[in-house]
């Protein structure tokens, strides 16, 4: 049985090339069969909003990778209610199914993980 | 002689808030490098350090601490490099937070 891993995803879409690892390892691992989920953490959650426009800082569309996760059977999609609280962005639209988790909830999804990767 | 400030990083980062929301009631915290600075005494990361339930471990890199010269509070156990492996091995798994 393969080990299952938890990415906790926590940089801005544009901010470094954290946000886009994050998701090539995702749905590499996805492509293999292997079970994972991804936390989408502090400024992590702002890659979850839609209709942003890359294009005019020269960079490519994280939106399609980010749809691609389902496809690749990256179903387990997490977002911290707190870190959206913050952001003034909880009951906001976002581009992905994702449910919300806070307090205890946040600890106990990382218990049911063998490893996690934090980007 | 008015100054234009140039601001380009994030206004919400702060990764010990984030660790402390993820830390279960068994796990361990070890600060190694400038997280160190979060021992300092009085500070607002000590105090939140010291609200921590006792089950959650804290340790800190002991060649860190004394590079920095912070406070080593009560609860907080120091341990060398030999000492980082062995809890890296006594613990199910390690999530570094870069």
């Amino acid at each position: 049985m393969a080990k299952s891993m938890l990415l906790i995803s926590r940089q801005s879409p544009w901010g470094g090339p954290g946000a886009r690892e994050a998701l090539d390892i995702a749905l590499a691992g996805g492509a293999y069969e292997l079970p994972i989920g991804i936390l989408f953490l502090d400024d992590g959650v702002f890659q979850l909003l839609p209709k942003q426009q890359p294009a005019a800082i020269e960079q490519k569309d994280l939106g399609a990778n980010l749809q691609a996760l389902p496809l690749f059977g990256v179903e387990d999609l997490y977002v911290c209610r707190q870190s959206l609280r913050l952001r003034s962005l909880d009951g906001q639209p976002l581009s992905l199914p994702v449910t919300p988790l806070e307090g205890p909830e946040l600890a106990n999804l990382l218990d049911r993980y063998d490893l996690v990767i934090t980007l | 002689m008015a100054t234009l400030h140039l601001l380009s990083q994030s206004p919400f980062a702060s990764r010990l808030d984030s660790v402390l929301r993820l830390l279960g009631p068994h796990d361990g915290l070890l600060l190694c490098g400038d997280a160190c600075h979060a021992l300092q005494p009085g500070s607002a990361p000590q105090q939140e350090l010291e609200r921590l339930p006792d089950s959650i471990k804290l340790y800190a890199l002991a060649e860190d601490v004394a590079a920095r010269q912070v406070g080593l509070p009560e609860r907080v156990k120091t341990v060398d490099y030999p000492g980082f492996v062995e809890l890296c091995t006594h613990y199910a798994k390690v999530n570094g937070w870069l």
